[in-house]
């Protein structure tokens, strides 16, 4: 069956928060929420996931919606490397393309020329070209399912699919039990923290836009754990310190350890970068009828 | 539990609340851990099924609420009832044909728990309101300042088996050690809020998903592995918590039985028995007949 493309509509978010700046950190210590959501800068994919000072930091500009189920839609349909237009405000017409996506309420992550976001305001529309849920990739064995990825991008992220399975290249392996917020989570619509406890060498080398694999995480209906599945996804922002929270991952390869094999690369993983997404080519319009 | 505590510095608020309804949408359906639909009971109203001390598992229910589900229906009042509800704290009915029946808070879950003698429950329904005793935010052990304790009655901390050992640690009793594996959905929350799932407990589902936890009861006390609840949940090697299971049966994946939290600290600050009896049953009972005698 043919994968089918929608254009959607969403809007740049403004961070926030509620009648009290503080959260409260893993060791009881309140700390103001810098960098969750809205547009970011100076941060950028291939920054350590531990760079920047701040909570849930991402690249970009996050985006939603004003109305929740079409906020919901925004973020199950939209996948990592849709292509993004800027619709209204001083930067319409810049292109950039979605990078990830977040939980709870739904927002897209969102990365942007530089001198676009520079003029890019709360409230601005962008047109989503939504593609990827449903699409398949050549050769796909069954068993081995993916979400949540426009098929284009997945030869620049090492994933190799091959008759004896899929092999992809990954900063690291890291257990399930680093899960947090996202468990139990459709993850179409949700990434999963992964509460890596401090010290720990995998966070010290961890950047955004690392793919990153997850042992015995199966994410095909709702995230959880499952003994032998093995979930492969994308880092879309830094780290928090908030317990159960922090590097959030997009799952977008799911399937049994035999059939989806990571191959870690602790020192020398390159994930998705600037360059990939800004050389994306034109469109080919997948998902057209006709 | 022989501890020293700072309960007689804690106060008692009046929360009102009311049973909620079981909520659903028109999409009916969900899905488990296999892709298979489902249509099941469990979460709002009064739920006729799991008293403290019975299966938590095994009953046809998705997230299995004991007895009353309680909410208020103004948002800010709701989370201060959501809050400062504690696990053994009174509640009575107030209106309805329960009305002056009488149960016991036995967790959070976005509701207030409240299990009952069936006549209480079988009597109310949708819309009886409540009253909780709210008490017990706040409790501190004098002489264990690294173990947090939330949502915990101290009427039912006093009932508890141990207390300060000798060699300083906090003897706790519990019925089922639980793998940091097992933390589902609720982690990244605060731990006032709502309760933990646990994975692994799927019972009769395939062997892949188990992790040993089919057999835990409303009300066991367990001790949740490299997990602290001290200011919201999440995995941390060399750190334990404490709860009570008050949630059962669960059919969505990533989700299951679910303990709320009791106490959280470094491991080296506790000292856990295994004890099946570790039920939540027998300390509010004998909560129950303490705090009768001072009354009278």
């Amino acid at each position: 069956m043919r994968a089918v493309a929608v254009n959607l509509a969403g809007m740049v978010e403004s961070p926030a928060i509620g009648p009290t700046p503080y959260r409260v950190g893993v060791d009881g210590h309140p700390y103001v929420p810098v960098g969750d959501g809205g547009i970011v800068l100076g941060v950028g994919l291939g920054d350590l996931v531990s760079a920047a000072l701040g909570d849930h930091v991402s690249p970009g500009a996050t985006v939603g919606h004003p109305d929740q189920p079409a906020r919901h839609g925004l973020t199950a349909y939209a996948c990592v490397g849709n292509p993004v237009v800027v619709r209204s405000g001083a930067s319409a017409g810049a292109t950039g393309r979605v990078f990830g996506k977040r939980g709870e309420d739904g927002r897209l992550l969102v990365w942007l020329p530089d001198e676009a976001l520079e003029r890019l305001r709360p409230g601005d529309g962008v047109a989503v070209r939504a593609y990827g849920q449903g699409a398949s990739l050549p050769g796909l064995p069954a068993g081995v399912e993916v979400l949540n990825l426009d098929p284009w991008l997945a030869p620049a992220l090492g994933i190799t699919v091959g008759p004896n399975g899929v092999e992809v290249g990954v900063r690291a392996v890291v257990p399930s039990r680093l899960a947090g917020n996202g468990i139990g989570r459709p993850a179409q619509q949700w990434d999963v923290d992964l509460a890596f406890p401090a010290g720990d060498p995998v966070l010290a080398a961890l950047r955004l836009g690392d793919l990153l694999a997850v042992a015995d995480l199966d994410v095909r209906h709702n995230m959880g754990f499952r003994r032998g599945h093995v979930t492969v996804g994308l880092v879309v922002h830094g780290d928090s310190p908030m317990p159960g929270h922090g590097p959030g991952l997009v799952p977008l390869l799911c399937g049994p350890a035999a059939l989806l094999r990571p191959v870690a690369d602790q020192a020398g993983h390159e994930g998705l970068t600037t360059a990939t997404l800004s050389e994306a080519p034109a469109s080919a319009a997948p998902g057209r009828a006709g | 539990m022989k501890v020293e505590s700072n309960a007689d510095r804690l106060v008692t608020q009046l929360l009102a609340g009311e049973v909620w309804p079981a909520t659903a949408d028109r999409h009916a359906y969900r899905v488990d851990a296999d892709g298979t639909p489902f249509v099941l009971p469990g979460m709002g109203g009064v739920t006729l099924a799991g008293h403290l001390g019975e299966p938590a598992t095994g009953w046809a229910s998705d997230h299995l609420e004991p007895g009353l589900s309680v909410r208020h229906p103004d948002p800010a009042a709701n989370y201060a009832l959501q809050y400062l509800s504690c696990v053994g704290n009174e509640v009575t009915l107030v209106s309805g044909a329960s009305a002056g029946g009488r149960g016991t808070v036995i967790g959070q879950h976005a509701f207030v728990l409240v299990d009952a003698a069936d006549h209480v429950l079988e009597g109310a329904t949708v819309g009886d309101r409540v009253t909780v005793r709210a008490y017990g935010q706040g409790l501190a052990l004098r002489e264990h300042p690294s173990v947090r304790v939330k949502n915990l009655d101290p009427a039912v901390l006093a009932a508890m088996p141990g207390g300060t050992r000798p060699d300083g640690r906090l003897e706790v009793h519990v019925a089922v050690d639980v793998p940091a594996d097992a933390a589902g959905a609720g982690g990244g929350m605060a731990s006032e809020f709502a309760n933990t799932d646990l994975m692994g407990a799927y019972a009769g589902l395939d062997d892949t998903l188990s992790l040993g936890l089919e057999s835990l009861r409303i009300g066991d006390l367990v001790v949740m592995r490299d997990t602290d609840h001290s200011w919201g949940r999440g995995y941390r090697p060399g750190w334990v918590t404490i709860g009570t299971i008050s949630t059962g049966q669960c059919a969505l994946f990533g989700h299951g039985p679910g303990p709320t939290t009791l106490l959280s600290g470094p491991a080296e600050a506790f000292h856990v028995v295994t004890n099946a009896d570790a039920n939540l049953s027998a300390y509010v009972a004998e909560s129950r007949r303490t705090r009768t005698e001072v009354a009278a």
